[in-house]
């Protein structure tokens, strides 16, 4: 058996790598900071015949969900890529994907959103594509994005539903770290080619995605809705047998850090989740018994998996990288105590929005946010 | 976790510095992290780069905001480098035509500026004093010298790196440290 290889890469070639190994046919795309440098890559193993694949540079990030949407019906296996303001300007394309049943993969880099400019990371981004019928991950590593794809892929085409995988733009996007690279034949082994149910052909027509009637549209949504839920068992299987193939771990539906005693726990996405395992143990250090709970899926929201992690009678402080406008507060806290309601009431949520526009969130800091949180 | 910071100006070479150091890291057995900070790029505007290295994962997504080491790579820099922060006990590297010691801080001095230029390493931004300066931080982080090299030969196979190894290697073994 070959060993896995270890080389430096930023989160953006990690995502670029694990979409060629993931076999890609066909990838939309455009530029949009800081996703470029991950289309960059991808045209440029394309071009250079690294990756046996048709690159479509398109006008605009409408078309290129337009253009996925149609790959993927076609058969192929698609990725594309974008960031905030593209990602909004997808958004109607998003629900032909997902309403389709189109497994389409795609990465959004996070971003705060326009106006006014920022470049640096946020997630109103990827929160604000709730309600589009995809599967959200999202990764606090260089490492977890290129397992995060590949994962993703599984899933998307077991279910029949895009999925988006969300990480910082700049803090993971464009940190070099080291990225272990499994051996090609292990992701062919648990990545197997796409074989859809059915697919767009010119030598047998048909069409799809028609004007149904009230009751027919319904019943899509409906599946839609039971089928996004029922995504969370092929979730954990995905992880589970990615460890068993790899060796590799970053969580299934969540992520937990010294979570086991904690009556203090912190509840995050992406990067700041990572730098918040520094933050757990300079709390430890002060004699609080403080963990992690880290949600790597956003959508469908993990409901069960944080109801049973959660200590008795913790008190849960949310640090959102968003704002939930109408309400003081963010998203994620709104997600997390519709979850609790009535089956958890023994724990207390806390929550603050920071961090927004890339503002830099150390473990000092974190750590001292928790701490003036909990005399709130 | 050993922490560092990267201050200098747009152009001088710090995104391409803080790669060599964690690509030092990893060939030293250890982890890197190179995690400069993008902003709206200008040549010539302050920028600054966090590189971070340890025997474990690194957790760390963030900004250096009180690293051990800083380096600064222009002497205009040195007070703005040192009150953006560092660890009480933290230790300078600056490169500098003539020897500069910064107050209550271990300091190390090296003229890359002078060896980027003796070994004809030029860019259209002016002599890369980035070679010369991964030599001499090596050799402060106690990062053996053939870890050094393999680095720059692993970047730049050929003729480049043979240039850049002997600039690299001088500031090494010339990197000296200020007594206080």
């Amino acid at each position: 058996m070959k060993a896995a290889q270890v080389i430096m890469a930023t989160g953006a070639n990690a995502a670029a790598l694990a979409v060629k190994s993931a076999r890609v046919d066909v990838v939309p795309g455009y530029p949009i900071t800081p996703q470029t440098s991950i289309m960059e890559a991808m045209a440029a193993m394309v071009e250079n015949g690294e990756m046996n694949a048709r690159f479509i540079p398109v006008e605009g990030e409408h078309s290129a969900m337009a253009a996925a949407v149609a790959a993927s019906a076609a058969g192929a296996r698609v990725f594309t890529a974008t960031s905030a303001n593209g990602l909004l300007y997808m958004h109607e394309v998003l629900h032909m994907a997902s309403g389709g049943r189109l497994p389409v993969v795609m990465v959004n880099v996070n971003r705060g959103i326009f106006a006014p400019w920022t470049l640096w990371a946020d997630h109103q981004d990827s929160f604000a594509q709730r309600d589009t019928g995809w599967i959200q991950y999202h990764c606090s590593s260089n490492q977890e994005v290129f397992n995060t794809i590949l994962q993703a892929f599984r899933v998307a085409e077991q279910t029949n539903i895009p999925v988006m995988v969300n990480f910082d733009g700049f803090a993971i996007s464009h940190c070099l770290m080291p990225l272990t690279l499994p051996p090609q034949e292990d992701i062919d082994r648990f990545l197997p080619p796409h074989e859809p149910e059915w697919r767009l052909d010119p030598a047998n027509p048909s069409s799809f995605s028609n004007v149904t009637m009230a009751a027919e549209y319904a019943q899509f949504r409906q599946m839609l809705s039971d089928d996004i839920i029922a995504s969370i068992p092929l979730v954990k299987q995905a992880a589970q047998e990615y460890k068993d193939i790899t060796g590799m771990w970053d969580g299934d539906t969540i992520d937990t850090y010294r979570l086991e005693d904690a009556e203090v726990v912190a509840f995050a996405v992406n990067s700041m989740a990572a730098e918040l395992k520094l933050s757990i143990d300079i709390l430890r250090e002060q004699g609080i018994k403080a963990g992690l709970l880290r949600p790597r899926l956003y959508l469908p929201f993990p409901a069960e998996d944080i109801i049973s992690a959660l200590p008795q009678n913790a008190q849960v402080m949310v640090l959102d990288r968003n704002y939930n406008y109408g309400h003081p507060g963010g998203i994620l806290a709104s997600e997390l105590k519709s979850v609790l309601f009535g089956r958890r009431n023994d724990i207390t949520v806390k929550n603050r929005v920071m961090g927004i526009g890339g503002i830099d969130l150390t473990r000092r800091f974190m750590a001292a946010e928790i701490r003036a949180m909990m005399d709130e | 976790m050993l922490e560092l910071r990267i201050n200098g100006f747009g152009g001088q070479g710090s995104v391409t510095l803080a790669h060599l150091l964690a690509q030092a890291a990893l060939e030293n057995g250890e982890q890197g992290q190179a995690l400069p900070f993008f902003g709206v790029e200008r040549r010539g505007a302050p920028v600054r780069a966090a590189v971070r290295m340890s025997p474990t994962t690194i957790h760390a997504h963030s900004q250096c905001e009180l690293p051990d080491y800083v380096v600064v790579m222009s002497e205009k820099l040195i007070g703005a480098a040192v009150s953006e922060g560092i660890t009480a006990i933290g230790t300078v590297i600056i490169n500098a035509p003539e020897a500069v010691a910064v107050d209550k801080h271990p300091t190390w001095h090296v003229d890359a500026d002078a060896m980027a230029r003796e070994a004809g390493l030029f860019s259209a931004d002016g002599p890369n004093i980035n070679i010369p300066l991964f030599g001499a931080v090596c050799r402060v982080l106690n990062i053996p010298q053939n870890i050094m090299e393999q680095t720059i030969l692993n970047k730049w196979p050929g003729n480049n790196g043979e240039r850049n190894l002997g600039a690299a290697g001088k500031a090494y073994n010339t990197v000296t440290q200020i007594s206080l």
